[in-house]
């Protein structure tokens, strides 16, 4: 027996907002997740590509008074960024080019190291969030709280929401302040103060559908390892489906055939949502229009919410 | 507790109830799977004080529970719960409601302490007040140090504690405890019973109670509801079931009983003789308990036991089930 035992005590106290209860799922989820080694090493190694584009962006910004960072920048934007436009902009008008080259190079980033980062980190973590309730039987005691499926719901994604915050918007940011202090004045600021705004549109974009989509894979099972092998196969497959769609055209000839990158892109998430990334951005060179991917998006979020409403109410009536 | 104390605490408990009463008061709850009517025109009454729910497998407790709590949506009914409307308010109910599920379920990953303190911020009690909370629930619950174990390492008795720590640990007025004995060692199990008593008698509690362990009822319980295919069968308080319908004497006597026997048959009193030796015998009023004495002692017949006679609650139960099932 402890030495303070106290028996029961009666409580009377104010209750917090019941709006904010949604918070302590969270923050319990976070606290979990957090937990994990493999989570913190992949947080920190999710931030070191930032010094490529921060890179770029200090070699763009010097470029008019050192011409050895001025072939570099026009080396990058004409072959890995494939801008080669923007690369001849560089050189005749560097004011104006300012703008894009920032944004591709903070797009460039989104893409390719942070989509990546996001995809494996999700796989990671969104599994263990509603499976595992689900193997436990946790969403019993959840829901013997004030907490409806929703908020359940919200509170769940938002473990999801704050990781990839972390690991996307929050270096993004970093990266766009990086550029303006190493740029040689302040005064860029004046050219390019939309591009933290696009940085948290591009966020909401790449987080809302693919949390929903990963929490839509952790509530069709208790087996959280078949949520990740879900989760890693829409991407592989999808991605895989469209290269090779794509290049089909081109397969056994020996002419330049154009590819059209619209054709197929709805079968692929990654490209899906660099499609309205690219958008957001101001970048789109795309011939297609960007509402189809913003429908599949919407779709995704809306139906795949609906879909873990149901299951979660659909477990409860066992 | 001094004498006096307590005295004054159980009064203050009664008249507290009887403010309150009822907690719940529902009627016409019906809830259909497909084509299984869980619960058929339930009507329910819930008086403050403890509450046991009877009924065997599939009779519908658990489903009658999780529509109290709005778990499960019913597709009729109406009623009160802790005076709030219901289902229209079960968000408001569940926040006044502690609730102890049958099934196994945890949080994996948190300590015992940190679940205790999760359900207490999820109830609405801020941080640091929530772990202070938990604190002083998991010791009145006894799980002592064991409430910095992870839960998943916890034996099935251990759970127990600590899902009784969680529904307990927001101070609600009305518990819901769906089989708080399972799993539990019988010291466990009588400590447990305990805790019922003493949030019930001393801290104003009204508890509804389901279990399939009619002893536990018997030990704690005011009242009994029993549910037999969808519908509550018998809804009474203990005492009343357990009085027989007619006047009924169980009289154990030492010795030769044969003349004692003849003189009752003469008199015109019913007896039925049990295999312990006990003679059942029907009077026609409390009046008539001088009159035995008088014969035992005509007769020099030794009684050693002179008790009004109880129905047990395993004839009722069984009874009410009984009953169900022939319709």
């Amino acid at each position: 027996m402890p030495i303070h035992d106290l028996g029961y005590r009666s409580w009377q106290g104010k209750r917090t907002l019941r709006l904010l209860r949604p918070l302590f799922v969270a923050r319990s989820g976070i606290t979990l997740i957090w937990r994990r080694p493999l989570i913190k090493l992949m947080l920190m190694v999710a931030w070191l590509p930032i010094i490529v584009p921060a890179g770029g962006i200090f070699a763009f910004e010097y470029s008019t008074t050192d011409p050895d960072l001025r072939r570099f920048v026009i080396q990058i934007l004409s072959g890995p960024m494939q801008r080669p436009d923007l690369g001849i902009q560089v050189v005749t008008d560097p004011t104006a080019a300012r703008h894009d080259v920032w944004s591709t190079l903070i797009l460039g980033f989104f893409r390719v190291p942070q989509l990546f980062a996001m995809v494996l980190l999700i796989g990671l973590i969104a599994p263990l969030l509603i499976s595992y309730d689900l193997r436990s039987k946790a969403y019993l005691q959840y829901f013997s709280r004030p907490l409806s499926p929703g908020e359940y719901i919200v509170g769940k994604s938002a473990v999801i929401w704050f990781f990839l915050t972390m690991i996307a918007t929050v270096p993004a940011l970093t990266l766009y302040l990086l550029g303006v202090l190493l740029s040689p004045e302040l005064s860029v600021v004046s050219t390019t103060w939309d591009i933290p705004l696009r940085i948290l549109a591009a966020s909401f974009v790449l987080i809302v559908p693919t949390t929903t989509l990963a929490i839509g894979y952790s509530s069709c099972t208790s087996e959280n390892r078949y949520a990740s092998f879900a989760w890693f196969a829409t991407w592989v497959m999808g991605s895989v489906a469209y290269q090779i769609l794509t290049n089909i055209p081109r397969m056994g000839r020996r002419d330049t055939v154009p590819i059209d990158p619209d054709r197929w892109r709805l079968l692929s998430p990654y490209h899906t949502l660099g499609k309205v990334e690219s958008w957001v951005f101001g970048l789109d060179t795309s011939d297609g229009a960007v509402w189809p991917a913003m429908l599949v998006l919407l779709a995704i979020t809306v139906i795949g919410t609906i879909f873990v409403h149901r299951r979660l109410i659909a477990r409860l009536s066992v | 507790m001094p004498f006096f104390q307590r005295i004054v605490a159980v009064t203050y408990t009664f008249s507290r109830r009887k403010a309150l009463s009822p907690i719940i008061q529902l009627s016409g709850v019906t809830k259909q799977y497909g084509g299984f009517r869980a619960l058929d025109d339930a009507a329910v009454r819930v008086e403050p004080g403890i509450t046991g729910l009877l009924g065997p497998n599939g009779s519908g407790k658990s489903t009658l529970i999780k529509a109290i709590l709005g778990l499960v949506r019913s597709q009729q009914g109406s009623g009160t719960v802790l005076g709030l409307p219901w289902p229209e308010q079960v968000r408001e109910i569940r926040d006044l409601v502690g609730y102890l599920p049958e099934d196994d379920c945890y949080i994996a990953g948190l300590t015992g302490i940190e679940a205790v303190a999760f359900m207490a911020n999820l109830s609405g009690l801020p941080r640091v007040e929530g772990l202070r909370r938990a604190h002083e629930i998991t010791d009145f619950c006894d799980i002592g140090e064991e409430k910095y174990r992870p839960v998943e390492s916890y034996s099935t008795g251990m759970r127990q504690k600590l899902k009784f720590a969680q529904a307990l640990v927001h101070d609600p007025p009305f518990l819901i405890l769906d089989e708080p004995t399972t799993g539990l060692d019988p010291d466990q199990r009588e400590a447990m019973l305990r805790r019922i008593r003493t949030l019930a008698n001393h801290h104003g509690k009204s508890i509804l109670l389901s279990t399939h362990i009619l002893p536990d009822v018997k030990a704690v319980c005011d009242q009994v509801i029993i549910l037999a295919r969808g519908q509550v069968r018998v809804i009474d308080s203990l005492h009343n079931l357990s009085k027989p319908t007619e006047p009924t004497l169980n009289v154990l006597v030492h010795g030769e009983s044969g003349a004692f026997l003849s003189g009752l048959s003469e008199a015109g009193h019913e007896v039925v003789s049990h295999a312990d030796g006990t003679l059942k015998i029907a009077v026609f009023g409390t009046d008539q308990v001088s009159t035995i004495w008088d014969l035992a002692a005509t007769t020099g017949t030794s009684i050693r036991r002179l008790v009004p006679a109880q129905n047990s609650l395993e004839e009722i139960f069984f009874q009410a089930v009984s009953t169900a099932e022939a319709n």
